[in-house]
């Protein structure tokens, strides 16, 4: 049963935020795994069990020299004999970066009936942009060039950027730009990942070098997956790839899956190599499914230290 | 042409072409169809990709068949099928197509021009040229021609314009025309006859035959031609008699008789018993309505010969009685003998009283002289001179006589008179002895009780018993009569009073007296003048007005002599011979009419007997051959669509709009599917095109609420209107009324109205129509309340409805107790007046200004004549004393209703253009009165007017 497209077959921000907040509002709020405690990133609301800057009142502790003056409690200290020093829970927010395909390829839909692969990217972006802001993280637009933002205004302004680039341009990279990213910062690729493998790799590769952790959610359709004419039939690219003729359609399609295969077990491994993780989504799945995935890889700590 | 059982190819070479379909179906295969285009983002992965089979890819078989399906029906289309294809022509020269277009072939009329059709179709076919031969004298009156060698175009309509004629054929006569003709090859001779002989058809077909093979087209069996005599007379019942020209099995028939406006008088059936060649009946009709019956026809047949015209002879015969000067009647009618006679003559004839010159100014049947009568020896004069042109005298005896003999009697008569019986004789009075065979009287019972005190008696001769018509019981004659000239002097030997007998006063008297009227010649011979023709026959039977080339009818052509009349039958001079310059019809004068049948002095109908060797014959009902060229090009069309569709669904560009096509798994059972979509979508066009050709007519049906278009429309000309029925006949006879009638506006008024409109009550807006034409039927919905507050509104404010029954055929409306309340149009008509506060209605006065808005007119006919047309009785100050409502039942619309050609489309009954003139002029009248008002009126007073002025 695939998923049914939107009623409103635009790209109507409204109508996809509206969408976005339905379907992360099936899951409590996404808390990326606190990692690794950065000390540089923005405030966020984690409480790292640890005493350091932030509101919430930790322990008290006696003083010792050294302290600054300013952080005595003097009503604490002025119920015994000692001088407290009051200390406090630091609190560190997580930086999440999203980014999702927008080259034409991602436009396609093989039937009326399922959205287009780019339609069901938004959707992901903004339902788990929504997840995040709820968090109290911070959640920014690969490419944008904007610093990361929280609260509910960002998730309708990612909206309104995700329509803004609605009209597809031909142009539009397969990777995501080389823009430099804090570390420790998490990423998250959306992409129909049927681009050159060596962009792909290339990207990964240059944003774990900086300490990044990312994560990658192949969104495909149904009939990329299982190839189902028959017949002769002359494909096209939709990026200018050229055009093949295929005289009998239904004899080169167990080829044409286990090249698919291939090909995903190639992302896969580069995928685990750099600690990433890797999440196979398909157009006729409801969204929540991917969902899901992704928010099991997010909260899940995979790496040990 | 190629014969196949039922088909046959006219361009059979066409067929050559059907050679060429393998090397077309090995092209179709080995040429792929164009493949599929797919915009796929996954391409990268199908770069490159090794296929295993190489197997070029080839068009699917069932996409082949239907291709060559499309090739094959277009080559056979080409080739000119024909199913149930008739033989070809068997000779080379051309098609001579000999038609008989006597009264005789007007029964089958419409199976003569279709064959006619079909055969010129056949020579188009096969290139032959056409000459047509007609065989009946032409109406011109002038000599038959054959026609120059025709084209199948100019043939078709020459055949077309073909009418059967009111006369016979005369083959003889064709016969001479026909030997002009002269071919190099032999001709293709069809005589498409009319199946009766008439003394010259084996010379006909023989002087044929020369031409080249003959073959004769005939009626089927049984509905051959009809002839029908004018009624006779037995035992003074009108008489029916129906003849056929092959004995056949039992058929039945039913006589039906007109009366002078065309209302049916009586319906009676006239049955042939198998084997029967003639059918009599008896026509039941009380003596008052016989005096009326003016058309006898058989119904359901349009043909002269079977429409029997009567005039007075079949009519209730006047009858004169010469009364002296000194009559007795004032004074003491019981013994006068002008009183029995009267008696005794009155229900049967038409009586007529006065000194014997008088009588015989006009024109009599039989003259009564009493014994009290006074002839002078002028007026003796004048009786025998009419006896000799045929005139019957009946005389009395009487004292009178029996003082003074004269010579006006049918034997000689010996002086004085008997007397039986009485005071001093001793001899009874003498009873009837019974009737003779050979006396006109045969067949009357004598009543026991009639006896004769007193006779005159003969001088007995030789010759007496011959001239004795009624003896006594003792032998001696009591009635006697002789033939003077071509009339006859009968004698009576005794009283028409009971001063001699009480014959006068006996059921018997009354018998004689019937018989001798019934054997005087009635009144027809007396016509001493040449009598124009007034109306004729066509060739269907129906009143026209005269050919040109009809002469009057000679003074000296006695009509009586016409067989079938009662009278001596058979007797007289020659019967004028119907031909163009006698067409069958009525002559004379609006005062005296004569009839001329053309089935009188018919006998039987003689079959044209056996054809010689070699004449083929055919029946004119034969399986009509059908081209199949435009169907089977039409189918090919049709799979062409289907193909292109196919194709297209193949391709990938099938619209968007049928989304499953598209789906995912496309594979052989889509292209099925995408075929039946497309068989589909073939299908609904198809279903488009039908709909679309029939839509104007639904569409103007469905004329809505008023828009600003109609608006204009309905008001910047002026348009006449008649109100939708819901009958589509009688809306489609008011539109063609209508648009008569405006025809004739425009041509003889200032008026010029555009196309008439039609009106639906319910939901157009009346008040643009000056003038609203309204035909009642029986079925047709009454009005709602907002329909009839609209008619209200409409008529108060100066809309004006002429309602029309129709029915005066049937006698409706215009019977003289006006609106009869049982007929069912009338019913129906009051019911829809009675919302509509219609004051009441009155006969149109005289000088009413109805007639003399335009034209000055007595009468208002229309397609019926006679009923009388209805207006308000004194419209008052409202509407300006115009009324709003007229009331008729003549059809108007059926009279003005004009074709296409501006010809008219129904015929008016009794007929003539004189009354479809009058129709039109009433119409003219009618709108002058709609659009004028009472301006015709004022006119009255413009001399008043005008003085005023001038002081």
């Amino acid at each position: 049963m695939p998923y049914p497209a939107s009623q409103s077959s635009s790209r109507n921000p409204h109508a996809i935020l509206r969408r976005a907040e339905a379907a992360a509002a099936q899951l409590p709020p996404l808390m990326v795994a606190a990692q690794r405690v950065a000390n540089t990133v923005w405030h966020g609301t984690h409480g790292r069990r640890r005493r350091g800057p932030g509101d919430t009142f930790w322990q008290f502790r006696h003083y010792q020299p050294g302290d600054p003056a300013y952080s005595i409690d003097w009503r604490q200290s002025a119920k015994s004999s000692s001088v407290f020093i009051r200390e406090k829970e630091w609190i560190a927010a997580q930086s999440v970066w999203l980014w999702r395909d927008a080259s034409p390829s991602m436009a396609y839909a093989s039937n009326r009936r399922l959205t287009e692969k780019v339609e069901r990217a938004d959707l992901l972006t903004l339902a788990l942009a929504a997840l995040l802001l709820q968090a109290g993280e911070h959640v920014a637009l690969a490419g944008e060039g904007r610093p990361p933002a929280a609260g509910h205004g960002a998730l309708e302004r990612m909206a309104a950027v995700l329509s803004r680039e609605a009209s597809l341009p031909t142009d539009a990279p397969n990777t995501p730009p080389m823009e430099p990213l804090p570390r420790y910062a998490n990423i998250v690729l959306f992409s129909d990942f049927l681009g050159p493998m060596e962009e792909l790799a290339a990207t990964v590769g240059t944003t774990t070098a900086r300490g990044v952790l990312g994560h990658l959610v192949q969104i495909l359709d149904p009939a990329e997956e299982s190839l189902p004419f028959a017949g002769r039939i002359r494909f096209e690219g939709m990026e200018a790839e050229g055009s093949t003729l295929i005289n009998r359609t239904e004899n080169v399609r167990q080829d044409y899956r286990n090249r698919l295969q291939a090909r995903r077990e190639q992302i896969i491994a580069l995928a685990h190599h750099h600690g990433w993780s890797f999440t196979l989504h398909h157009t006729d799945r409801p969204p929540q499914e991917a969902l899901l995935a992704l928010y099991g890889a997010m909260t899940v700590p995979r790496v040990q230290w | 042409m190629l014969s196949l059982g039922p088909f046959a190819f006219a361009a059979p070479w066409a067929l050559v072409a059907l050679a060429g379909l393998p090397l077309l179906w090995w092209l179709l295969r080995v040429t792929p169809p164009a493949p599929k285009l797919l915009r796929f983002p996954a391409i990268r992965l199908l770069f490159g990709l090794r296929q295993d089979e190489q197997t070029p890819a080839r068009t699917p078989l069932w996409l082949i068949l239907l291709r060559m399906a499309i090739v094959t029906l277009v080559i056979v289309g080409l080739a000119r099928p024909v199913l149930n294809p008739v033989d070809q022509f068997a000779a080379a020269g051309p098609l001579v197509l000999v038609v008989d277009d006597g009264w005789a072939a007007a029964r089958g009329w419409p199976q003569r021009v279709a064959a006619m059709d079909a055969l010129i179709a056949r020579a188009q076919r096969a290139g032959k040229p056409v000459i047509v031969v007609t065989t009946a004298p032409p109406a011109t009156g002038g000599p038959l021609t054959p026609s120059k060698l025709l084209t199948a175009g100019a043939a078709r309509s020459l055949v077309q314009a073909l009418q059967p004629k009111p006369w016979p054929v005369a083959r003889d006569k064709a016969l001479a025309a026909l030997e002009d003709l002269k071919f190099d090859n032999p001709a293709n001779v069809m005589w498409i006859t009319d199946g009766i002989e008439d003394g010259n058809a084996k010379d006909f077909v023989n002087s044929l035959t020369f031409l080249g093979p003959v073959t004769v087209m005939d009626d089927a069996p049984g509905k051959g031609a009809l002839a029908l005599p004018p009624p006779g007379t037995t035992a003074g019942r009108l008489t029916g008699r129906l003849i056929r020209p092959k004995a056949g099995k039992a058929e039945a028939f039913w006589l039906r008789g007109t009366d002078e406006r065309g209302r049916v008088l009586l319906r009676q059936r006239i049955e042939f018993t198998a084997g029967a060649r003639t059918a009599r009946t008896v026509l039941p009709l009380p003596s008052e309505l016989r005096n009326r019956l003016t058309r006898l026809e058989v119904e359901g047949i349009a043909s002269a010969g079977t429409v029997a015209l009567l005039d007075e002879r079949w009519r209730r015969r006047p009858v004169g009685i010469v009364t002296a000067a000194t009559d007795k009647a004032q004074t003491r009618p019981l013994l006068s003998e002008i009183f029995y006679l009267d008696r005794a003559l009155g229900p049967y004839a038409e009586l007529r009283k006065g000194p014997a010159r008088t009588l015989l100014a006009r024109r009599l049947a039989v003259l009564v002289v009493a014994d009290g009568s006074i002839l002078t020896p002028p007026d003796r004069q004048a009786v025998e001179d009419w006896m000799a042109r045929g005139g019957t005298v009946l005389r009395f005896a009487g004292p009178r006589l029996g003082q003074k003999t004269d010579s006006l009697t049918p034997v000689a008569l010996r002086a004085g008179n008997r007397a039986l019986g009485g005071a001093m004789s001793w001899t009874k009075p003498a009873r009837l002895a019974p009737f003779t065979a050979d006396s006109p009287f045969a067949g009357l019972t004598v009543p026991k009780d009639v006896v004769v005190f007193r006779q005159v008696l003969a001088q007995p001769t030789l010759d007496l018993p011959n001239r004795t018509w009624a003896r006594l019981a003792d032998g001696t004659p009591l009635v006697t009569a002789v033939d003077k000239g071509r009339g006859r002097l009968i004698l009576v030997h005794t009283t028409a009073n009971t001063e001699w007998s009480n014959l006068a006063i006996s059921g018997l008297f009354v018998e004689i007296l019937r018989r001798v009227v019934s054997l005087s010649q009635g009144v027809s011979g007396a016509h001493r003048r040449a009598l124009p023709p007034v109306t004729s026959l066509d060739g269907f039977g129906r009143f026209t007005d005269p050919p040109p080339a009809a002469q009057p009818l000679a003074a000296d052509a006695d009509a009586n002599a016409e067989t079938g009349a009662p009278g001596k039958p058979g007797a007289g001079p020659a019967r004028p011979r119907v031909g163009p310059t006698r067409p069958p019809g009525f002559y004379g004068n609006d005062t005296a009419r004569v009839a001329l049948n053309l089935a009188a002095g018919i006998k039987q109908l003689t079959p044209i007997g056996d054809l010689p060797a070699g004449v083929k014959t055919l029946a004119m009902t034969a399986p009509k051959e059908t081209d199949l060229k435009a169907v089977l090009l039409a189918f090919a069309l049709g799979l062409l669509i289907l193909d292109l569709w196919i194709g297209l669904i193949l391709r990938g560009l099938a619209p968007e709009f049928w989304p499953f096509l598209r789906a995912p798994g496309e594979g052989d059972a889509a292209s099925a599917r995408a075929a039946l979509a497309a068989a589909m979508m073939a299908f609904a066009a198809a279903a488009a095109l039908a709909v679309f050709a029939a839509g104007p007519a639904q569409a103007q049906g469905k004329a809505s609420s008023v828009t600003d278009a109609q608006a204009m429309d309905a008001t910047f000309d002026t348009r006449l209107a008649y109100v939708r029925t819901g009958d589509s006949r009688v809306d489609e006879v008011s539109r063609a009324g209508l648009i008569g009638l405006s025809q004739t506006l425009r041509t003889r008024t200032s008026v010029e109205p555009k196309a008439p409109l039609s009106v639906d009550l319910e939901r157009d807006e009346l008040t643009f129509f000056p003038f609203l034409y309204w035909p009642i039927t029986a079925a047709q919905p009454l009005p709602s309340r907002a329909a009839r507050d609209k008619l209200a509104s409409y008529l108060r404010t100066g809309g004006m409805i002429l309602f029309d029954t129709r029915d005066q055929g049937s006698g409706g409306l215009g019977m003289p107790e006006g609106l009869v309340p049982s007929a069912p149009r009338a019913v129906k008509l009051r019911r829809i007046v009675e919302g509509l506060q219609v004051p009441a209605l009155i006969p149109v006065p005289r000088g009413h200004i109805l007639t003399k808005a335009f034209y000055l007119l007595k009468t208002f006919p229309g397609r019926w004549t006679g009923g009388q047309v209805w207006v308000e009785k004194e419209a008052g100050h409202a509407n300006d004393g115009v009324s709003s409502v007229i009331i008729g039942s003549n059809d108007f619309a059926a009279a003005w209703a004009v074709d296409g050609a501006g010809q008219p489309l129904y015929p008016v009954v009794p007929g003539g253009s004189r009354q479809r003139e009058m129709a039109h002029r009433f119409g003219v009248n009618l709108v002058m009165y709609a659009l004028t008002g009472n301006y015709k009126s004022d006119q009255v007073h413009v001399p008043a007017i005008l003085e005023r002025l001038g002081q």
